[in-house]
């Protein structure tokens, strides 16, 4: 800083180079405040990819096809159906669950059925329990992967296909988990919600 | 040995021909680092006694098992004294407690008040880097208490006032589906103000710290309390705008349709706590950063030695700030991670004891030999090495993410951040208060008095945290306002150990007012050969201008220990 510094009556100010390198620091602080900022709105997209690369937070793998290779653990899988309050449909697995050995390919049936009087769409959310088990978990085809209409009263059977993978038997993770459910939620559009703030309903389980 | 100039007297008269600003103007537009300063004080004292009442209160309602004292604060707050109010305003009561001891108590008081008195005296600059931002980080604060205590008073759950989800805001209790009401938005708004306040203050602080150090004070000549404001200051910086942009989510999610946390538009409550924890942890280093400089400054002083180890202090202080960005998810061990991550989150949790360590045995270190005196300050300081320790062991215990399984939102975790917060924190803003008030004020307290404001808050909030241990081991949880008779023991000996600690608030207001009303003048340097770092060169209380021709600063440059003032062998 420079050897004195000045002020006009009260705010004590200084001058020439001192005032400049405060200033870059200044720059710089707000910068750096903005970065983190930005890479916090960053994380939103970061955590969904990652969520989807590694089955954190159970979040099931999509794959193509079947590797085929068959494993020799059976567990069983649980199925699990709910419909999210503002959304006037029934929803329920056809079965409630199924044993199965690891790597081999399953299909299994969700009924769903409009309740309303006319047409609305819905996309359901789904993730498995134990969250460990998401990384093993690979779908194949889903109806959670697109939106799905249904005109009035209309109803449907929705295939999921899906295998688990044998390369579970090798984590200690999994070691203990000799169940797994699967479980999906399903959602109105966001735009198509009520207006926040009319109801305390929660969701739960569908009829 | 170095040393520094004396203080100029001449240059003192020379100010008293500018107009000093009086009244309410010097404190509103105040740009004066000290004005400031003492403005953050005042306001942390107040908003400190508001947090303490309602957790006095909260004590109340949890001494005995069944629901007695919220039924009536409910009906008189809102009008309803049913059931469900008083259940609901107790969840208010202890949120914003938290947050005003964490938000408008601590981080006032380190920071803004010791943090902007202080450093510029300790370092030998004139005043802060920006002067007016300085003002404008104060009256932000200001603000944002406001928009927090209205948040009391708005509705927040259907038909409820004030928000209850804890100082978390964890959706989907934050959102629109636990509380529709504007009172969350009052706290989220609350919390964007006292974000602003803050980027700006730690902007200033490494602008001063970094640029406007006197000639010859290098990085590793600074005493160790501007240390730790700078590295505070860049915590601040990295952690802040985190909460920020995880509010602003929460703010458009409940207003404007974003789903960043809905699961209906693919969004997932479990981001708000990654982004919430990647800030709170770095926050709860931003609280007791600041008092490991103050605590090392006054051991250091009664010691009548220099600290023992600065260097290793500072590279321990940076340590502590650099890993508290690289474990958050300790606070997450039960939302279901894999093995691996939670391996890791338990190992980098436990190496932070490392520093940490480091730090308490160089304060053991200083003591060691050195000729001690138990003045007020010293008191303090080394009942917060005690208490500190304490709640790094059980931080230690809870770093285990089996022991988690079981202990987690227990009672042993609020004995655990409350042994080092409320006490912790608490103590050693208290060994900066009765170390720097003579300098502040210009006036001596009465140590008696305040050797039993030390001992009676000792006892009492020992008195009140140590049993939440074993009812965290009984497997209380936290946030409930009410619980069974098995644990209505420990839950009266906890309260009633707030009640003493509420004492020892009493006489600490008492010893201030006793202090401005005997004013015995305080001289220069009231701590003897101990206190050589730079404040204690300049009058007290300290002029409204000090450092406007740098101290000189003598001796090695390369030599790494805190640049001291001279036993009057000045220049």
């Amino acid at each position: 800083m420079t050897a004195s510094g000045d002020h006009d009556g009260t705010t004590v100010s200084v001058g020439g180079r001192a005032r400049r390198n405060n200033c870059l620091i200044g720059v710089g602080g707000i910068t750096l405040a903005l970065t983190m900022i930005g890479l916090t709105y960053g994380a939103a997209p970061f955590y969904s990819a990652f969520c989807r690369a590694t089955g954190y937070e159970g979040t099931p793998q999509r794959v193509t096809a079947n590797t085929d290779a068959e494993g020799h653990r059976i567990l069983r899988v649980g199925f699990d159906a709910n419909v999210a309050p503002g959304l006037d449909w029934s929803f329920e697995p056809e079965s409630e669950s199924v044993r199965l050995r690891t790597g081999k390919t399953v299909t299994v049936f969700f009924r769903a059925r409009n309740l309303t009087d006319r047409p609305t769409e819905a996309r359901a959310t789904f993730n498995v329990t134990p969250e460990v088990s998401g990384e093993y978990f690979d779908k194949i085809a889903c109806f959670c992967f697109t939106t799905q209409h249904l005109g009035p009263h209309e109803s449907a059977e929705w295939p999921v296909v899906f295998f688990l993978d044998p390369a579970l038997e090798n984590d200690i993770s999994m070691a203990r988990v000799d169940s797994i459910t699967l479980s999906y939620t399903l959602f109105a559009p966001p735009s198509e919600k009520p207006a926040p703030g009319r109801s305390a309903d929660r969701a739960g389980p569908a009829g | 040995m170095a040393s520094v100039t004396d203080f100029s007297h001449h240059d003192v008269e020379a100010h008293h021909a500018h107009e000093l600003p009086t009244g309410w103007r010097r404190f509103l537009f105040s740009t004066n680092h000290k004005d400031i300063g003492t403005l953050y004080l005042v306001f942390a004292i107040c908003a400190g006694l508001i947090g303490t009442v309602f957790s006095i209160v909260i004590r109340a309602e949890l001494m005995e098992p069944g629901l007695h004292v919220f039924p009536v604060i409910s009906a008189v707050m809102s009008g309803d004294g049913s059931i469900d109010a008083a259940k609901n305003m107790y969840n208010v009561f202890f949120s914003s407690h938290a947050l005003i001891m964490i938000f408008f108590m601590v981080m006032p008081a380190m920071m803004g008040g010791f943090g902007n008195w202080m450093v510029p005296l300790l370092i030998g600059a004139p005043d802060m880097a920006f002067p007016r931002l300085n003002n404008l980080s104060f009256w932000l604060l200001a603000a944002s208490f406001a928009l927090l205590m209205c948040s009391l008073f708005a509705e927040g759950s259907p038909g409820m006032h004030g928000f209850g989800g804890g100082w978390v805001l964890y959706p989907p209790f934050s959102s629109v589906i636990g509380t529709p009401g504007p009172a969350a938005d009052f706290v989220i708004l609350s919390m964007h103000l006292a974000g602003a306040s803050s980027i700006i203050g730690s902007i200033n602080f490494i602008a001063t710290i970094l640029n406007m150090r006197a000639p010859g004070m290098t990085m590793f000549r600074m005493p160790l309390f501007a240390w730790s404001v700078l590295i505070t200051a860049f915590l601040l910086l990295l952690a802040l705008p985190v909460l920020a942009g995880a509010l602003t989510m929460l703010l458009t999610d409940r207003n404007f349709h974003t789903t960043f946390f809905e699961p209906a538009g693919g969004g997932d409550p479990i981001l708000f706590q990654h982004l919430f924890w990647f800030f709170g942890h770095p926050e709860v280093y931003i609280l007791i950063i600041p008092g490991f400089g103050i605590v090392s400054q006054v051991v250091a002083t009664f010691s009548k030695k220099p600290i023992f180890g600065y260097v290793g202090m500072v590279y321990a202080m940076l340590a502590i700030a650099f890993l508290g960005f690289a474990v958050w998810a300790h606070h997450m061990f039960t939302t279901g991670m894999s093995l691996n991550a939670q391996r890791y989150f338990v190992f980098a949790t436990m190496v932070i004891a490392v520093p940490t360590g480091v730090k308490v045995f160089s304060w053991l270190a200083t003591m060691w030999g050195g000729s001690i005196s138990l003045r007020p300050p010293m008191l303090w300081a080394i009942g917060f090495v005690f208490v500190f320790t304490v709640g790094g062991v059980t931080g230690v215990v809870l770093a285990n993410a089996a022991i988690d399984r079981y202990l987690h939102d227990t009672y042993y975790v609020v004995a655990h951040f409350h042994y080092v917060m409320s006490l912790g924190a608490v103590f050693s803003i208290f060994a900066g208060f009765y170390y720097w008030f003579p300098k502040m004020t210009g006036y001596l307290y009465d140590e008696r008095l305040a050797k039993w404001h030390f001992w009676v808050s000792f006892v009492g909030i020992n008195l009140t945290f140590f049993p939440q241990h074993f009812l965290g081991f009984q497997g209380m949880p936290r946030r409930v306002v009410d619980y069974t008779e098995a644990y209505a023991f420990w839950n009266m000996v906890s309260s009633i150990g707030a009640y003493i600690s509420g004492a020892g608030t009493l006489i600490f207001l008492y010893l201030i007012y006793e202090a401005f009303k005997a004013k015995r003048h305080a001289p220069d340097n009231p701590w003897g050969p101990g206190a050589t770092t730079l404040e204690w060169k300049v009058p007290s209380p300290a002029p409204f201008h000090t450092w406007e021709s740098p101290p000189q600063i003598f001796g090695d440059e390369d030599v790494h220990a805190p640049a001291i003032a001279g036993h009057g062998s000045a220049a």
